[in-house]
């Protein structure tokens, strides 16, 4: 059964000669038809939904590649997406800093790295095809102007020092040098730019899309509906879903309101929806990540998170109700992040816990000081001030540092089994600092499932969708169960490349 | 106050002030609608247009409205920040640079929040709501 077929059967209308298009019953496909008379109110060869990494790399790749007229479409006021909030790590094998620095690495090593983090159901070819193009992607971003730490890390789960970070430790560093690039090169950059759908050819091919155009955040009644026609393709790069509760929530039940998110606010899905409409492959929806390591006290991903993850090892988080510890604080990030959400008042309200440090760790990292410094984390001298400003019964608290500290000096964790190694000799002791933690919903693993050459692929018929890409966050089943940190970039960059060359033949 | 005109202006506002309803100070009457005590010129010869385009508004001033008059350079300049604070300046910031439209932040008719108030508690005393 072709697409059209598929389309009629879902109650499709088709051709209205007097406005050039037939829509679809309300609740239905989003998608239209176009016949001879469609009025087209702009015209490009590429179109690009999304300002993330992955269109803004394929716009500057289109354009590398003679497209003339390209135009990246943004919904909020601002460009950047998701990726211009986001922490700026970017991983990629055989760079020029694991050269200068004598690291041994492989695509075949980082793709392992990756498979394992995936646990059984990540797409290998498609990890091999990102990690080879990795480095020529963080050379696109060096050539635009990201600046970049001159020492490599070695985040979780990999297994050499791979990961790059720009140097203001956020992916703004790498969004606006790219922005700056497009506008150099004539990539057209178009806030407000709301996608509303599909355009059909005649040959179920997307030939175009319809964009509200100026369009305001949440009044959907806001701007008018445009015609774009894009005569080569059309490319979405529009992110995950992190931001929409209903879709979270259909997905993962406990994924609800009182849990926060690092995403930004634009990161609600609806491109993908729209791509499943037209027949394209949901994969791994239920796979969502949530950070243990967030803060209630601030959006985003905040300051609180790099800090947290520093200072778990050698910390206890505490039940502000009990005063005693409720979990390992260095287990996997689902357990934590469960953890975390079983802290209730006594009317079962949330009641965020606290991460307890002695002040002499957590300032050897230097997210210490913002934290201090931007009140999202405090200093005291004493555990009664600690259990005055939170509520805690302190009798409780104080049995429990105590016995932590028993725990610390045998290198055993009685309690939670928390491994001791990385705590050695560190006593839980003041002066303190203190964070409150919550969890955000921080990644979606899920999406619309593409191939090595960034098109999307029918699930009726398996192949891929013809005039239809995908590029980033909104692709589904590339990482698995679990995304590695700073494997998020090389894939956006890459896939919004690829797209690009595929689009225009390259 | 008595003879706003804009429902979602009202519900702005009440929304950013529940029970203490006032506006910033430089937001006043300026008869049939809240406006900014500096552009009181444009209200009194009811020059819509200036910001609109058109003389009766039924949309949103486009983004580069305010820049017919308003330099971002300069404003940049204004809110300078200096040290590790160089990149919380609201003109000129880590995220976006200078591209943030005016409006995301400031309202003629109603009162807003910075946006960078969405995640950080940076303070910016002189910001009028």
């Amino acid at each position: 059964m072709n697409k059209i077929d598929f389309l009629t059967r879902r109650n499709f209308i088709k051709g209205l000669g007097a406005t050039g298009v037939a829509f679809a019953a309300p609740g239905m496909a989003n998608a239209i038809v176009a016949d001879d008379s469609i009025h087209w109110d702009e015209q490009v060869e590429m179109a690009i939904i999304g300002s993330g990494f992955a269109g803004l790399a394929a716009g500057i790749e289109a354009t590398k590649h003679g497209c003339k007229a390209v135009t990246i479409y943004e919904k909020m006021a601002v460009y950047g997406g998701n990726s211009a909030i986001n922490g700026g790590l970017f991983a990629a094998p055989n760079t020029p800093l694991q050269k200068e620095k004598g690291i041994q690495d492989s695509v075949d090593t980082m793709v392992a790295d990756q498979l394992k983090s995936g646990r059984g159901v990540a797409d290998e070819k498609l990890l091999r095809h990102i990690a080879s193009h990795a480095s020529d992607a963080l050379q696109m971003t060096i050539d635009a102007g990201a600046e970049y730490y001159p020492y490599l890390q070695q985040l979780g789960g990999h297994s050499v020092p791979r990961t790059y970070q720009t140097k203001v430790s956020c992916g703004a560093g790498i969004t606006q040098p790219l922005v700056r690039e497009c506008r150099k090169l004539g990539v057209k950059l178009q806030n407000r730019s709301k996608f509303e759908g599909f355009i059909l050819g005649k040959d179920a091919a997307v030939i175009g899309i319809r964009i509200r155009y100026p369009y305001y955040f949440e009044d959907e009644n806001s701007g008018k509906l445009l015609h774009i026609r894009a005569s080569k393709g059309v490319l979405m790069a529009t992110g995950g879903f992190a931001q929409n509760v209903n879709l979270r929530m259909a997905q993962d039940p406990t994924l609800t309101a009182e849990v926060g998110c690092t995403n930004a606010k634009g990161a609600t899905g609806e491109g993908m929806l729209e791509m499943f409409r037209l027949g394209a492959i949901p994969v791994h929806l239920a796979y969502i990540q949530s950070g243990p390591w967030a803060s209630p006290d601030e959006g985003g991903f905040g300051y609180v998170s790099n800090y947290a993850i520093f200072n778990f090892p050698h910390s206890i988080a505490v039940n502000c109700l009990t005063g005693k510890r409720f979990m390992n604080e260095i287990a996997d990030r689902k357990t934590r992040a469960d953890a975390e959400l079983a802290c209730r008042d006594s009317a079962g309200k949330p009641l965020p816990p606290i991460m307890i440090t002695s002040y002499a760790h957590a300032k050897e990292h230097p997210t210490c000081e913002n934290v201090l410094k931007y009140g999202v984390g405090w200093k005291f001298d004493d555990l009664q001030s600690i259990a005055k400003r939170f509520n805690i019964p302190l009798q409780p608290l104080q049995q429990q540092v105590d016995e932590y500290n028993a725990y610390v000096k045998d290198g055993e964790d009685k309690q939670f089994g928390k491994s001791m190694a990385k705590a050695k000799g560190m006593y839980i002791q003041a002066p303190y600092t203190v964070v409150r933690l919550w969890p955000k919903v921080h990644y979606c693993q899920g999406g619309v499932q593409v191939n090595a050459n960034a098109e999307v692929l029918d699930s009726n018929t398996g192949k891929a969708i013809k005039g239809l890409y995908a590029a980033g966050e909104v692709c589904g089943g590339i990482h698995g169960v679990s995304r590695l940190g700073s494997c998020a970039i090389p894939e956006c960059m890459v896939m919004g490349m690829t797209a690009a060359r595929s689009i225009m033949g390259a | 106050m008595k003879s706003l005109i804009s429902c979602s202006a009202v519900m702005a506002m009440l929304l950013a002030f529940s029970s203490a309803v006032m506006a910033g100070d430089t937001l006043v009457s300026q008869g049939k609608m809240m406006g900014r005590s500096y552009h009181q010129q444009l209200y009194t010869k009811h020059q819509c247009a200036t910001c609109h385009g058109v003389d009766k508004p039924v949309s949103r001033a486009a983004d580069d409205s305010c820049l017919k008059c308003h330099s971002v350079d300069k404003l940049a300049q204004q809110t300078a920040r200096q040290g590790d604070e160089q990149w919380q300046n609201p003109h000129n910031n880590l995220h976006y640079g200078k591209d943030v439209p005016c409006t995301e932040c400031h309202g003629e008719h109603a009162v807003k929040q910075p946006i960078c108030k969405d995640c950080h508690t940076f303070k910016f005393s002189k910001f009028q709501e």
